[in-house]
């Protein structure tokens, strides 16, 4: 049983490793909830992974969820504790496919593809897609998104007291730098 | 005399309390680098606490971890592939191979490269 275990995992490993693969450990993604006239809603994670499968467009994300900043420390300290629950879901992942992704079409200026897949916050996965742009400078491929993301889609409760000054829609935007 | 004593005490007690409240507000950023480590690990076993889902009580602590630097980037460095710690300004004065000594907020785990990871990190010593 644990023989057969290790061996799909070889396996899987294997066809991983041979697959062509374009990685960065050191995503950015931000994203800002904001009200006007009440403090900036802004947080920025620079530590975020994600793997490119340029065979196949097969794209996977993932941001630890502790490793979002704010400017200030008491934001940062309740996003964490009361709302992203971070302790008991420290990861964000997004799992998906580029539609109609050819690797030999990627050129140095900016092409938009469509992101498929199913993204998992706060322990909750939901359906997603967004559209991306994609280039390729010197050997390393930039790809960039924006999109908009509900809290309550994803069971993260905003108390009322504090309703009007964070948006009901956040805005998040993904920048990576990937190299093989 | 009396009232202005009154007045006195009422003002202090505002000041002291608007002061209080900005405080715990606005109040200060965890320093990392002062911060004492609660433990002191090798990358492997680290990493090794996290694959056996034993790390869970380490997230959000400050933590040294020792290895050999496998992966140099701008702001950034990777450990026996095994540990990624991110710095908050350019690392310099490391090399590939060295055998360093950092402290840094461990933030979890990172299924997707098998590598835990490390921010606001800084370097103890280095050889």
């Amino acid at each position: 049983m644990k023989l057969t275990f290790f061996m799909t995992i070889c396996l899987i490993a294997s066809t991983i490793c041979s697959a062509q693969k374009y990685s960065s450990k050191t995503g950015t993604i931000d994203f800002e909830a904001s009200v006007p006239s009440f403090e900036e809603v802004k947080a920025v994670n620079e530590n975020v992974s994600a793997i490119l499968n340029t065979d196949n467009g097969e794209f996977a994300s993932l941001a630890l969820v502790k490793g979002f900043r704010f400017k200030v420390a008491l934001m940062e300290e309740h996003f964490n504790e009361n709302y992203i629950e971070s302790s008991q879901f420290p990861k964000a992942i997004f799992k998906g496919k580029l539609e109609d992704f050819n690797f030999s079409e990627v050129s140095e200026n900016d092409a938009e593809y469509m992101l498929k897949g199913t993204m998992t916050i706060h322990g909750v996965t939901e359906p997603f897609e967004t559209s991306v742009k994609i280039k390729k400078v010197n050997g390393v491929i930039e790809l960039q998104t924006e999109f908009e993301l509900k809290p309550e889609k994803f069971n993260i409760k905003i108390p009322k007291i504090v309703s009007n000054k964070i948006a009901n829609e956040v805005f998040v935007r993904a920048i990576y730098s990937l190299s093989n | 005399m009396k009232k202005k004593i009154v007045f006195l005490i009422v003002m202090l007690v505002l000041v002291a309390g608007t002061y209080t409240g900005y405080k715990y507000l606005y109040k200060d950023h965890r320093d990392i680098t002062k911060e004492v480590a609660v433990m002191e690990t090798t990358a492997a076993g680290l990493q090794e606490q996290f694959q056996n889902n034993a790390a869970d009580a380490l997230l959000n602590k400050t933590l040294t971890v020792t290895g050999v630097v496998t992966q140099i980037e701008s702001r950034s460095i990777t450990i026996e592939d095994k540990v990624h710690c991110s710095f908050e300004s350019a690392v310099t004065g490391v090399a590939v191979g060295d055998q360093v000594n950092l402290k840094g907020r461990c933030i979890g785990y990172d299924d997707l490269f098998e590598i835990v990871k490390l921010d606001q990190s800084t370097l103890i010593y280095t050889e």
